[in-house]
């Protein structure tokens, strides 16, 4: 079960507290990352949900951050919504589907998951890569900010988009938390666990891996929203597959199944991708190594080796009382 | 336009030369999964490894040169691969592997484009090939159906290998249950490093062949990656028939969805997988009963 340990909270906060800090004393240049890092996070966070706790690696991330992108501008642009509406309906749009997605798929396990994912995601791809409505391969443009000037907030300033954008990710972590700490939350951890364990306890099982799978993809639907409203152009290739194998390098690298891990992940990737893309175009290739490196280390990502080493050092005492008691 | 024989007969072919193109991908991605239960998504790295061999080699040594060194290139790749990253990685289980191979793509696309630059290379057809054959009333590229009669004999000589040699025996034995082939005494690792080894080698193959069609590019193992996935997961993952069966719906819904029903051709393949996958998980041939 999800808990909140001392050190996650503390690290939570370290995060919150610095980004926000950051936000206020940073360039153009840096806010525009940040921005950046709370849509990866946002997307990592609803990866984490279903892939960290239930066992459920999706490949269909990508194309469900896509799907709440494109359905956010066409909301907007055509259908003539404000910003806050059209997100609403963007998210729920999202969920609609992840639900469909995750009620088809929770038959298969293991690899015929992520391919069941993979299909879907490909086929939500393809058809807005050819959809004339969707603009095709040259994109869409004009997806607008939230207008917040009632309150005296103006979203077009990159600080304050930094701001809100801090502000979605925590939103996402709240709502990521509760979902876990919740009866479906341990459900989830027990599917993975023991599936047919569960089946026997009387757990309809599909009806709650689809809805994870739903939260999970109203959260990657917002990360979209997000991510039209940032750059204000879409194109197709938000929903590539390599979209969804990225956020889960980014979850694996961070510490997959602890929530907090992948907002580090997100972070240091998305600034490693920066520093490293200043020095050379072959980043990709240096992401690989450190990707290769850190599965084969069998170590749980960054937060993962962190926490690992946290426990060894708590545990040191009982270790030798059991050793004095052999 | 469609009452044409000449439009069918066309369109037959292209849609076997593209079944049999993936049917040298698929085939190998597929063996080592039955056999190794292990999802290595490099393959389509592999394929653009060979194809970049070829290219190369296409200069000095002509056309042939390459056809013949570079499968045996990408299977000594092959085996480097096999030895640092795969082996330990057999029992790690579908997320490690799918992982470590996601990121051995980015490491391949990259080095590709540090070693071979990011511009597309063209080989020309081998003189041997060149020009059209009159079929049925239709102009067809002879280099074409060389595409098609190589995938042909690759499948013979596979079928012929698989059902009526001891090491095919062995390696049937082995995807149905290998820790049982294990105590009958068949050395399973060396077989896995051999099955492994192949699949590389036909992966190159298929590099070596596609090199003259398709433009070489940094990115076309990544293009060639999910077809090939569509195929093994459609067709069963394991088996010889199931690549084939795999390959052939592919090639034959990609080309006729694309001329028939050009709107809905790209999302066809996919809602194929999709029902193929809710109706019959484990495909539609599967290895094991």
């Amino acid at each position: 079960m999800f808990t909140h340990s001392p050190l996650r909270l503390t690290t939570l906060a370290i995060l919150a507290a610095g980004s926000l800090a950051y936000a206020f004393v940073a360039g153009f240049y840096g806010m525009e990352i940040l921005a950046e890092i709370a849509i990866l996070a946002i997307l990592v966070i609803a990866l984490d949900l279903v892939a960290g706790f239930g066992g459920m690696v999706s490949l269909c991330h990508g194309a469900l951050l896509g799907v709440g992108a494109y359905a956010f501008t066409v909301a907007a642009n055509d259908a003539g919504l404000t910003a806050l509406p059209a997100m609403l309906l963007a998210v729920a749009l999202t969920s609609a589907l992840s639900f469909l997605i995750g009620a088809v798929c929770a038959r298969s396990t293991g690899i015929y998951f992520i391919m069941a994912t993979l299909a879907f995601g490909q086929m939500a791809y393809s058809f807005v890569f050819q959809s004339p409505l969707f603009g095709g391969d040259d994109g869409l443009s004009g997806a607008p900010r939230p207008d917040l000037s009632a309150v005296g907030i103006d979203l077009t300033d990159s600080r304050a988009f930094a701001v809100y954008a801090i502000l979605l990710v925590a939103f996402a972590y709240a709502v990521a938390a509760a979902t876990l700490r919740s009866g479906l939350g341990r459900s989830l951890v027990g599917l993975h666990h023991n599936e047919k364990r569960l089946r026997a306890l009387g757990l309809t099982v599909w009806r709650a891996k689809a809805t994870a799978f739903a939260i999970s993809g109203a959260l990657a639907g917002l990360a979209g929203c997000l991510a039209a409203q940032h750059t204000q152009f879409i194109s197709p290739g938000l929903l590539s597959w390599t979209v969804s194998g990225e956020a889960l390098v980014v979850v694996i690298l961070g510490g997959l199944g602890t929530l907090v891990g992948p907002l580090l992940g997100a972070i240091l990737f998305v600034v490693l991708k920066h520093e490293i893309s200043a020095i050379t175009p072959y980043w990709h290739a240096i992401v690989g190594v450190i990707l290769i490196a850190v599965v084969m280390s069998r170590a749980k990502g960054v937060f993962g080796f962190i926490e690992a080493r946290w426990e060894a050092r708590k545990a040191q005492p009982l270790v030798k009382e059991a050793k004095a008691d052999a | 336009m469609t009452t044409d024989i000449g439009f069918w007969v066309l369109q037959t072919l292209n849609a076997l030369q593209l079944s049999m193109l993936l049917f040298l991908l698929s085939v190998g991605l597929t063996v080592i999964f039955g056999l190794m239960h292990f999802v290595n998504l490099a393959h389509g790295s592999l394929y653009a490894f060979g194809a970049y061999i070829a290219a190369t080699l296409a200069g000095t040594l002509g056309y042939w040169g390459g056809f013949l060194l570079a499968p045996l290139a990408v299977a000594a790749l092959g085996a480097v691969l096999y030895f640092t990253l795969i082996r330990s990685q057999r029992r790690a289980g579908p997320m490690a592997q799918v992982l470590i191979t996601f990121g051995l793509i980015f490491v391949a696309v990259d080095a590709t484009r540090l070693v071979w630059g990011d511009l597309p290379i063209g080989i020309a057809v081998p003189e041997l090939f060149e020009g059209q054959l009159a079929l049925l009333g239709v102009e067809y590229p002879i280099y074409r159906l060389f595409i098609i009669a190589l995938g042909l004999a690759v499948l013979g000589v596979l079928t012929l290998i698989l059902t009526r040699t001891q090491i095919g025996a062995m390696i049937r034995a082995g995807v149905d249950n290998d820790q049982m082939a294990a105590c009958l005494g068949i050395n399973v690792e060396r077989m896995f490093f051999l099955v492994f080894v192949v699949g590389c080698a036909l992966a190159g193959l298929a590099g070596a062949v596609a090199a003259p069609v398709l433009s070489v590019t940094p990115d076309m193992g990544l293009q060639i990656l999910i077809p090939t996935l569509i195929v093994i997961v459609i067709g069963g993952l394991g088996s010889l028939k199931g690549a084939v069966a795999g390959s052939l719906i592919f090639g034959f819904v990609q080309t006729f969805g694309a001329v028939i029903l050009p709107t809905l051709s790209p999302v066809l393949i996919y809602a194929l997988l999709a029902a193929v996958l809710v109706t019959r998980p484990q495909g539609l041939l599967p290895a094991k009963g």
